[in-house]
């Protein structure tokens, strides 16, 4: 009797693990095959770098045990990217990047699939903006922009890369917080916008600090003012816009997302992951080479930004006239 | 002399075993990448940037050129043998390299391609190595209005691309105008005819448009023929695969003169090697005697535009080495790599990183030596390929360009462009329409649009802005007579001879 009954219990426990408490089993193993993070935009940019040295550290590291394969998904401003992995509703094997644009694109394009159709896993740094004129520019200061503009509305040449993007937003930030009007151009890359303005052929640019300051070692450029807050810790003689007297604050942010209502031990296990890659020296020297912002959020937190950040958006993007 | 210096020690760099080893993968690797359709540069430098992590940042560096410029020689053969443009910047090859193939010249068209990548590749090297930093100041003298001056320049030569009827030419010029309007606006970001699929949202896809309208079509003209054919009858012996000596003679003029202004046109940012081997070939055709010929399967036609783009790959490296500005798509992902492995892109890389810059230009001549030795021999190999009969050879070039589009943004629906393109392609090959002014259309339509609109929008709506500036004034008054030659001489002509016939 008493063996029988001890094979009865080791049956119970058998079939109780396999049935029952299947999903633990299952989630500890998450994740049985490779991980695909898809990057919205081309190879060589600033997402698809971000994709790639995590991609490698993964590697490296052994952050989780099965590879992370980036895969660029490119084309209307991320529109297509939101719509295949938010297409893979519940499957955790898919992440996507996302920054300005996976609030912005929706909000323009009116789109079937916004923000709300993913889950949010982490936020890990913030890109920020300075403003820069040519070395042999009149201007010398963010005052003189001002005051220049005041005196020739709508004569001063901005260049940026498309309207909407993170970019335009800060010109419009500068216009709106010194009631000025400035001319918007839009290019087809921030390397064509930064051709043209040491070309000349425009008058300030709006650019990430890493390429800029780059520029202005060289003294092509000259760097006005940053966006942020306070000023940028690898640039500490170039002035907030804020000392300047002008309210305009700006950073884009860089995270991941997954599809809606994917496991949460599948997401947890993502979000440790990605907090250990944050103490990496990969990501360490990456942050201070394109010379970002750390801001660590895990998913719920990231949530809770990005909803405040979207209506924010969507008011931007009304008063720059761009929503009907 | 300092650059000599310079030079040499890149020379020490770039010849070191693991150096030379990894220049001969990534030219290689960018062979192959070349010859299979879809899959450009861009895309191969793009999945070397994780293997290569492991390296140092100058071998890295080497390798990913290696393919950059490796898949301008490869890019040509699928064009010359079975009318599948392998990149947008080998689609004037087909022109002419397809019929060479279709008259058994296959050989010579791909030996010539090779040699003219050859000798193109290495000028553009040595002008990088000698003349890089004053040029990029030129560079950056293009501003908006130029580049429309430019561009619109590149769009009146849709009358020497016209072949038989200049009606035609200019009607399927206009259609790709028309086609390059899909997707978000330039400047506004408005949606133009996307009807909410946000396939379209940046326009159609060019590759899927271009292989769609060369090779689809013309797998479904073949159709219409036996299916037992092949193309070439003829036995390959070594004196057939060869460029003979008229042929030298024919080519070496266009080689010339379309490197120097692939090269040029490479430096500008934005321009790159497609438009730099549209505009050799309309200049070479202009240039000749025998401007009929063009389109029939003459050496020029082919050695002009492979010039072109190889010169251009190297032009595109001057913005990016001396400014840390991308001039392509490739050079934006190389820039990209270059930030990776932790070498800051901009003016000071010359000075902090003198190996670096010096080793990567040395490994240039080095790989285009080793292209050339690479791909003479692969000439037959590939040229006996035509001696698969259509029934086999069909369904693979469908295939393989089917694969090639969709692999280029990983979309299908670029896929169906393709075959809708090919459908359209047929009725222009049935309706005798060339198609390579619809590609021209379709390439430079953008940057037409948007550079007229920037200028205007710098200018307030001032047209004066195309004839104040130097370069501007002068490029759009060379468009201008290149629109209005034709009618001009018409004209003159016509006066001329009118007093002749009034005589007897």
């Amino acid at each position: 009797m008493r063996t029988h009954w001890r094979l009865s219990v080791a049956i119970l426990i058998a079939v109780g693990l396999t049935m029952g408490l299947g999903n633990v089993g299952e989630a500890a193993k998450f994740p049985e095959k490779p991980i695909t993070l898809v990057v919205h935009a081309s190879a060589g940019g600033g997402s698809d770098i971000f994709a790639r040295t995590l991609a490698a550290a993964f590697e490296k590291e052994k952050l989780v045990p099965q590879p992370i394969v980036v895969e660029n998904k490119p084309g209307g401003s991320g529109a297509i990217a939101f719509a295949y992995v938010g297409g893979k509703k519940k499957d955790p094997y898919y992440l996507l990047t996302a920054v300005t644009s996976f609030l912005t694109t929706p909000i323009l394009r009116k789109s079937q699939v916004t923000y709300k159709d993913f889950t949010p896993i982490a936020n890990f740094a913030f890109d920020e903006y300075v403003v820069i004129v040519r070395a042999e520019s009149k201007y010398k200061s963010m005052k003189d922009i001002v005051s220049d503009a005041k005196a020739n509305p709508k004569r001063i040449t901005v260049g940026g890369t498309q309207l909407g993007s993170s970019d335009s937003i800060c010109a419009y930030l500068i216009e709106k917080a010194a009631g000025v009007q400035l001319n918007y151009i839009v290019f087809n890359s921030g390397g064509e916008v930064n051709a043209a303005l040491m070309g000349g052929h425009i008058d300030i640019a709006v650019a990430n600090p890493g390429e800029a300051l780059e520029l202005a070692k060289a003294n092509k450029v000259r760097t006005l003012g940053v966006f942020s807050e306070k000023r940028l810790a690898g640039a500490p003689d170039v002035p907030t816009l804020k000392e300047q007297g002008l309210n305009a604050v700006y950073v884009q942010n860089r995270g991941l997302v997954a599809p809606a209502e994917i496991p949460e031990e599948a997401r947890k296990v993502l979000e440790e992951a990605l907090l250990k890659y944050t103490k990496t020296d990969v990501f360490k020297k990456y942050v201070k080479e394109n010379m970002l912002s750390e801001a660590w959020m895990d998913g719920s937190t990231f949530g809770k930004w990005l909803d405040g950040e979207h209506a924010r958006y969507q008011e931007v993007l009304k008063a720059m006239g761009l929503l009907k | 002399m300092d650059v000599f210096q310079n030079i040499l020690m890149g020379f020490r760099v770039a010849l070191s075993f693991q150096n030379l080893l990894f220049c001969f993968v990534g030219v290689t690797l960018g062979t192959l990448i070349g010859v299979l359709p879809g899959i450009g540069p861009v895309t191969g430098v793009a999945i070397l940037i994780p293997i290569t992590f492991g390296l140092n940042p100058t071998t890295a560096i080497i390798t990913m050129a290696g393919v950059y410029y490796g898949a301008m020689y490869g890019g040509s053969t699928t064009s010359i043998l079975i009318n599948v443009p392998g990149e947008s910047s080998s689609v004037m090859t087909t022109l002419d390299g397809y019929q060479m193939a279709r008259k058994g010249r296959a050989g010579p068209a791909l030996g010539m391609a090779a040699f003219s990548s050859f000798m193109a590749g290495t000028l553009a090297v040595v002008l990088l190595t000698f003349i890089a930093p004053p040029l990029a100041s030129v560079a950056l003298s293009f501003g908006p209005p130029e580049y429309f001056a430019l561009t619109f320049m590149g769009l009146t030569l849709v009358t020497s691309l016209s072949g038989q009827s200049m009606l035609k030419g200019i009607m399927s010029g206009v259609f790709g105008l028309i086609v390059a309007c899909v997707g978000l606006d330039a400047i506004s970001g408005e949606e133009r005819f996307t009807f909410g699929n946000i396939y379209l949202l940046d326009g159609m896809g060019f590759i899927g448009v271009a292989v769609g309208l060369f090779a689809v079509a013309e797998v479904l003209v073949n159709l219409e023929e036996p299916m037992e054919q092949v193309f070439v009858q003829t036995a390959l012996s070594l004196r057939t695969l060869f460029p003979n000596l008229q042929d030298w003679k024919d080519s070496l003029g266009p080689i010339g003169r379309s490197s120097l202004l692939g090269f040029f046109i490479g430096v500008l940012p934005g321009a790159g090697a497609t438009i730099a081997s549209f505009m050799s070939y309309a200049m070479e055709k202009k240039l000749s005697k025998h401007p009929e010929k063009f389109g029939t399967g003459i050496i020029q036609g082919v050695a002009a535009p492979e010039g072109a783009n190889n010169a251009a790959a190297g032009g595109a490296m001057v913005p990016l080495l001396t400014l840390g500005i991308p001039g392509s798509g490739t050079t934006a992902v190389l820039l990209g790599a270059l930030l990776i492995h932790g070498l800051r892109p901009g003016p000071l890389l010359f000075q902090n990183n003198p190996d670096f810059v010096w080793g990567v230009i040395a490994s240039m001549y080095i790989g285009n030596v080793l292209l050339l030795v690479l791909n003479l021999p692969l000439v037959g190999i590939w040229a006996s390929m035509l001696r698969v009969p259509y029934r086999i050879l069909m369904p693979l070039i469908v295939t393989i360009s089917a694969v090639g589009v969709f692999a280029t943004d990983n979309n299908i629906f670029d896929m169906w462009v393709m075959f809708a393109f090919g459908i359209i392609g047929y009725l222009m090959r049935k309706l005798e329409f060339p198609a390579a002014p619809a590609v021209l259309g379709l390439v430079l339509g953008p940057l037409v649009e948007r550079s007229l609109r920037q200028s205007l929008t710098i200018s307030h709506g001032d047209l004066s802005i195309f004839f104040t500036r130097p370069i501007s004034a002068l490029l759009t008054i060379c468009a201008l007579l290149s629109l209005f030659a034709p009618v001009v001489r018409a004209v003159w002509q016509s006066r001329r001879m009118s007093p002749m016939e009034m005589k007897p």
